[in-house]
């Protein structure tokens, strides 16, 4: 009989050892299903990092592949930890594009620094908003806010391409000779472009250092501050918030705007640092919010490790894109993030249990007798 | 009412029923896993699964119309259901979080997934379907009015969801296992207690809501679409699993709930057909979705009675008390 | 209960109104030709830290009445989950009619025609009587379910135990006892053979004890066997044929109850003579102001019935209010209503002379300490450090603006670590890997240091071992003599005596009377628990 046991006291190197193992068994699982779909498992990781890291240019490009995971992931973070499922960075992502976009064209006469920060200021604030409507309804009706918020994606992905495709708005350039055979939105001015910093052959975007400065700071706010013990508290166990009188509704909305908010940001440096124009079919198909949840997942919800997980999934994006192919088909980037994150999740039980074969007629070895006297739970949180 | 009202009305039951049928196979797949305690947030992925693995087996094997789509929905199935597995074995076993674990599935099997990446690798993209299930004449009645097309000029899938629906009710209010099957999900403890195995209530009803969520997707390229486009079902797949919710877990509402969505799906199409687009295609394409948000507001709104609906026992990991 | 009414001279009388139940049989221990219905060989059960079980001998015999006695942590509960196949023991088995039997589940047992009432039900909400009593009953014939037939054979069965049961009603319309009926129903149904009870009566009127013990004679008189765990000495002797006493996990001794006496029992439950905290009482002259008044509060409960009426209370500083009364008479929902968590329909709650609007927030700031009865997952956070759960009241002040003073914070931890005496491996030590009595005294080390005006204790001792149980009493007199208005509410009358200076008792969500500690008649008491008297 196979049972796990809850282990007495969780030594500190399993908690590193255990995703480390996850990940080098989800390498070798994805590599049976590359080398059953007849593809070669070893060449194809050998491509991955080449496509990624060591060919010239790779780098920068995953840098940039990296960038708005970390936004999104920064989202999802944040939300998830608190158990608030907003699955809509998706659709916050693009509401932020829109009005960084509309800002940037809206403004363009503004000095360079001023019109960045009027760009991410619009991009944060339209994401908080989108993200309130169901942030509001969670908060006071109580509505799961799975759906709404995913419901809310195809909402705004559709207003997206009413925005460029089927309407006249300010968004959609209207005069340029290519607009009259193919809708597309207006191209910001060059003061909109967000600057890169420059390291060798390395280009940094200017929406990568804020957003690593955005994680240290959301760590730090979860973890020395009053807002982010609040946090922690109605992560851990509700009724306790209750009962100390956190007021529990007015947090979830914050929280919800806050996580919108930042996805938001994500959308203005897609606009401000790489396409400089809304783009409605390039971010319905890079799927920057979906990503973020695996981002965010693998994680578990650290905003340090969501620095380093975007970084590895932006290495796998990018491969992604680079290496389009019949070796290397569009699937196969989702099939291995999912690989690699139930890898990462069943693996988790790992660092709380341990495996324990009962064989019968032999009664378990006695542990020492403690002096405290210990009950059993019933049931998990 | 006049001969052309009628035509009308009955060709919007008519794509009602159409669009409606992958959301019923779908929604009551998910409504067995709920009932047992298990959120599957994976339906889309195990619908677009389900999709393509039935068009490459209708491509692919060579036979008889009806033997190749049986067996292309039967394959389409099994896949599925061994999606859902990775997510029981991930949830159930492993006590991982059934959300995150669903959204992975999705991520896994959707449209940047699995599902894609067979379809690719495979070649079937773009390509027109060879075989599509076609709508029978059951009995000869085909022709009778207003009820003839609606009852009779059915699909076999949309027969096979009408009996689906009457049995899961059967099976859920008249029968001992759907009696501990409801127990599973209210209250894990007390069935445990019982003696009744709460594991294997849920590993089997959340596969079986795969296997369910895989013949409903397959519907979109046997018989909706007549080829692939990798990410098809469009959130069908979400549609569904709020279906569940603003059914209250009940077949009869379900079914209603699907033909509802399946009728608003048609309105768009049918009046740009016919050359209103003053309201621009998206706001159509956008309505479901809507739709969706403010039925589940009005769900929520509602009073402790309908709270009473969820099964007490959802989305959380049972563990026997002892070690 | 001290003076249990169905007890006259030391013997359990036949319930006063009840039909009366033909006399049973009862076989001395060891009678030649009796063989015990089933028995526990040698069970030892041990869990992380603890040997819950050791070496424990126990039988029961058919159609006998057992009680098994002991405190709290005596292992009684943990014995009795070994014989219905919850737990595996690591030494010794279970015998079932002369035969060593093995179960892997309680499933196993059930199949043996043993079944096991619980403190806490194993019922299924939404559905009906009917249908939680056939649940999982795998000798029901056939794949179809018909709600009638299965009322009408449920019916049938609560008929012959003379058990008022409706058997079409949801569970989560039916009173507690009508609950545990249930639970028993179950297993009648079941053609049980031995049916086992956790302490049955906390949660019953005394109405509805005279009714459980009626049944349980019911049963015996039929030919099953109940074992009946209490550590309540009376009922024992009211009901049981034998007694076998537990203390810390071994078996200590089982007698006759026809030869046993309160005095023998209790000395073998507790193995020396203990005397608990017994705090004097508070001179009139030194009680300071009102910190807490309630001044005709009603309020509804959680399925909208009324669960206050009228209530009017008044606790000075330095005084303890005991709230006395059977559980489920309105005692949580007082609780919640001063605490905040719940909203009171009318009247008015007072601290410390500040009118409350009903918020848990108002209520702190005024100066309210609460230690709740049920302590992780509402008053500690399971899965948040010591020192975290120390600060959850004082985090708003405990930093400059909003950042918090985490180095502050856990040096303030480690003082009450120790001042509370606090087992633990230090302040970043995860609140649920602390022992129960630990974790009480880690909630009052959290309410007493924010210093406040009135404190409500609910049940604080409540499931704690002996030891335990005497610094927590000490802690609340202590705190008391400070000048801290206490509220305590509890189940143990024996803890309110000792303790409180006055004693209010509820019934049915109404405040029956206050009495005066010095001029507490048990009997009028307890006649006032029951509702008889006001």
């Amino acid at each position: 009989m196979i049972r796990f046991v809850a282990r007495e006291n969780v030594p500190r190197w399993l908690t590193f050892a255990v995703p480390l193992a996850s990940v080098v068994l989800a390498a070798i699982v994805a590599g049976i299903v590359l080398a059953a779909t007849g593809h070669n498992p070893l060449t194809t990781y050998r491509h991955i990092v080449q496509a990624s890291i060591t060919q010239p240019g790779a780098f920068s490009q995953t840098l940039v592949s990296m960038t708005p995971l970390m936004f999104t992931g920064l989202a999802a973070a944040v939300a998830f930890r608190m158990r608030l499922w907003n699955i809509g960075a998706e659709g916050q992502l693009y509401w932020g594009a829109i009005g960084a976009s509309g800002a940037g064209l809206l403004f363009h006469g503004l000095p360079g620094p001023l019109l960045i920060a009027v760009m991410l200021a619009v991009g944060l604030l339209a994401g908080m908003l989108w993200a309130s409507i169901p942030g509001v309804l969670r908060a006071y009706f109580n509505t799961n806010e799975i759906l709404t918020t995913l419901m809310l994606n195809y909402v705004a992905a559709n207003l997206m391409y009413y925005l460029i495709f089927d309407s006249t708005s300010y968004w959609r350039d209207l005069t340029s000779p290519s607009a009259r055979v193919f809708p597309q939105g207006k191209n910001l001015p060059a003061a909109a472009n967000w600057p890169a910093l420059q390291v060798g052959s390395l280009t940094i975007p200017f929406g990568l250092l804020f957003a690593i400065g955005l994680a240290m700071l959301l760590w730090g706010m979860i973890r020395a501050t009053r807002y982010g013990f609040e946090m922690r508290v109605l992560a851990d166990s509700p009724s306790v918030g209750k009962y100390a009188g956190i007021r529990t509704r007015r947090k979830i909305l914050s929280l919800m705007a806050l996580s919108g908010g930042i996805a938001g940001l994500g959308g203005a440096s897609q606009v401000g640092d790489f396409s400089h124009v809304l783009d409605p079919r390039g971010l319905e198909q890079a799927g920057f919010g979906y990503t973020g949840i695996v981002v965010a997942a693998l994680a578990r919800y650290n905003p340090f490790a969501v620095v380093v997980t975007s970084f590895f999934i932006g290495m796998l994006v990018n491969a992604g894109f680079a290496l389009q192919g019949p070796g290397f088909p569009v699937g196969l980037t989702g099939t291995m993030e999912g690989i690699l994150l139930f890898c990462v999740l069943g693996a988790e039980i790992f660092t709380r249990y341990r495996i324990a074969v009962r064989l019968p007629h032999r009664p378990a070895a006695a542990p020492p007798v403690e002096a405290r006297p210990a009950v059993p739970h019933g049931g998990m949180s | 009412m006049s001969g052309i009202n009628a035509n009308i009305g009955i060709s919007i039951i008519m794509t009602a029923i159409l669009y409606g049928t992958p959301l019923v196979f779908a929604g009551i797949g998910e409504l067995f896993a709920e009932r047992s305690g298990v959120l599957n947030l994976g339906v889309e992925g195990m619908m677009l699964m389900g999709a393509v693995m039935a068009f490459l087996v209708s491509q692919r094997l060579p036979g008889p119309g009806w033997l190749v789509l049986l067996v292309a929905v039967l394959v389409g199935m099994a896949i599925s259901a061994l999606m859902a597995l990775i997510h029981a074995f991930v949830s159930i076993t492993l006590r991982a979080n059934q959300i995150v674990s669903g959204l992975t599935l999705t991520i896994f099997a959707g449209v940047i997934g699995l599902s894609s990446y067979i379809a690719e690798d495979n070649g079937i993209g773009g390509k027109a379907g060879k075989h599509q299930f076609s709508d029978l004449n059951l009995f000869g009645l085909k022709n009778l009015p207003v009820i003839g097309p609606v009852l009779f000029h059915q699909s076999a899938m949309v027969y096979v969801s009408w009996l689906l629906v009457v049995g899961a009710v059967l099976y859920l209010y008249r029968t001992r296992i759907g009696l501990y099957l409801r127990s599973v999900g209210e209250s894990p403890q007390a069935a445990d207690a019982m003696g009744v195995s709460v594991t294997r209530y849920r590993y089997l009803h959340t596969l079986a809501g795969g296997a369910l969520a895989g013949a409903g997707g397959s519907l979109f390229t046997l018989q909706i679409a007549t080829n692939w486009i990798d990410g098809l079902t469009a959130g069908a797949g979400w549609i569904a699993i709020a279906l569940v919710i603003y059914s209250f877990w009940r077949p009869e509402l379900l079914i209603v709930g699907a033909y509802l969505y399946g009728a608003f799906t048609s309105v768009g199409f049918d009046l740009q057909a016919r050359g209103i687009t003053s309201i621009p295609s998206e706001f159509w394409s956008a309505l479901p979705y809507l739709m969706t948000i403010i039925a589940l507001v009005l769900v929520s709104v509602g009073s402790v009675r309908m709270r009473l609906g969820t099964p007490a026992g959802l989305g959380i990991p049972y563990v026997r008390g002892e070690s | 209960m001290r003076n249990d009414p169905t007890m006259a001279n030391g013997q359990p009388a036949f319930p006063p109104g009840g039909t009366p139940v033909p006399d049973r049989a009862v076989e001395a221990p060891g009678d030649a030709g009796i063989a015990a219905a089933m028995a526990a060989r040698g069970i030892t059960k041990r869990f992380p830290g603890v040997v819950a079980n050791s070496r424990v001998e126990f039988e029961v015999l058919p159609g006998e009445i057992h009680a098994l006695l002991g405190e709290n942590g005596a292992g009684k509960t943990t014995l009795c989950n070994v014989l219905t196949g919850l737990y595996r023991p690591e030494e010794g088995y279970v015998e079932l009619g002369g035969e060593p039997c093995r179960f892997h589940s309680p499933r196993d047992a059930h199949e043996a025609g043993i079944f096991m009432v619980h403190q806490h039900f194993s019922l299924v909400g939404p559905l009906t009587v009917a249908e939680n009593v056939i649940l999982g009953w795998s000798r029901q014939s056939g794949m179809w379910f018909s709600p009638r037939r299965v009322e009408r054979e449920v019916a049938r069965v609560a008929e012959q135990f003379q058990m008022a049961i409706d058997p079409g009603a949801k569970i989560w319309q039916l009173s507690v006892g009508e609950q545990q009926r249930v639970e028993i129903l179950k297993a009648l149904y079941r053609r049980a053979r031995i049916l086992v009870l956790d302490e049955p009566t906390t949660v019953l009127t005394p109405q509805e004890v005279r009714q459980l013990f009626s049944t349980l004679r019911g049963m015996a008189a039929a030919g099953t066997s109940v074992v009946f765990i209490s550590h309540k000495l009376p009922e024992v002797l009211a009901v049981s044929d034998r007694v076998t006493v537990l203390r810390a996990g071994q078996a200590v001794g089982t007698v006759r109850t026809a030869d046993a006496d309160a005095r023998s029992l209790a000395h073998l439950m507790v193995g020396r003579d203990i005397v608990l905290t017994r705090r004097e009482r508070a001179a009139r002259n030194h009680l300071g102001e009102a910190v807490l008044g309630l001044d005709d509060v009603n309020a509804k409960g959680d399925l909208g019935t009324p669960a206050l009426t009228g209530v009017s209370l008044r606790v000075q500083a330095g005084e303890i209010l005991g709230v006395a009364g059977v559980a489920g008479n309105g005692q949580r929902e007082l609780a919640e209503v001063v605490a905040g968590e719940r909203p009171g329909t009318s009247g008015t709650v007072t601290i410390a002379g500040r009118p409350q609007r009903g918020t848990p927030w108002e209520a702190i700031h005024a100066g309210l300490g609460y230690v709740p009865e049920e302590r992780l997952g509402v008053g500690i956070a399971p899965g948040m450090t010591i020192a975290d759960n120390l600060m959850l009241k004082s985090y708003r002040e405990a930093g400059h603006g909003p950042v918090l003073h985490t180095k502050q914070a856990l040096q303030n931890a480690a003082e009450s670590i120790k001042r509370f005496d606090i087992v633990a491996r230090g302040p970043k030590t995860l609140a649920r890997e602390l022992s129960g009595g630990n974790i009480q005294r880690l909630l009052l080390a959290r309410e007493l240091s924010g210093h406040p005006k009135i404190l409500i204790a609910a049940s604080p001792t409540r499931g704690l071992d002996v030891a335990a149980t005497d610094s927590v009493r000490k802690i609340l007199a202590q705190s008391a003599e400070h000048g801290v208005g206490v509220l305590l509410i509890s189940e143990d009358l024996d803890e309110i005596l000792d303790l409180s200076d006055r004693i209010a008792v509820m019934y049915r969500g109404r405040v029956v009377g206050v009495v005066d500690r010095d001029d507490a008649d048990l009997d009028r008491i307890g006649l006032m628990m029951a509702g008889v008297e006001s």
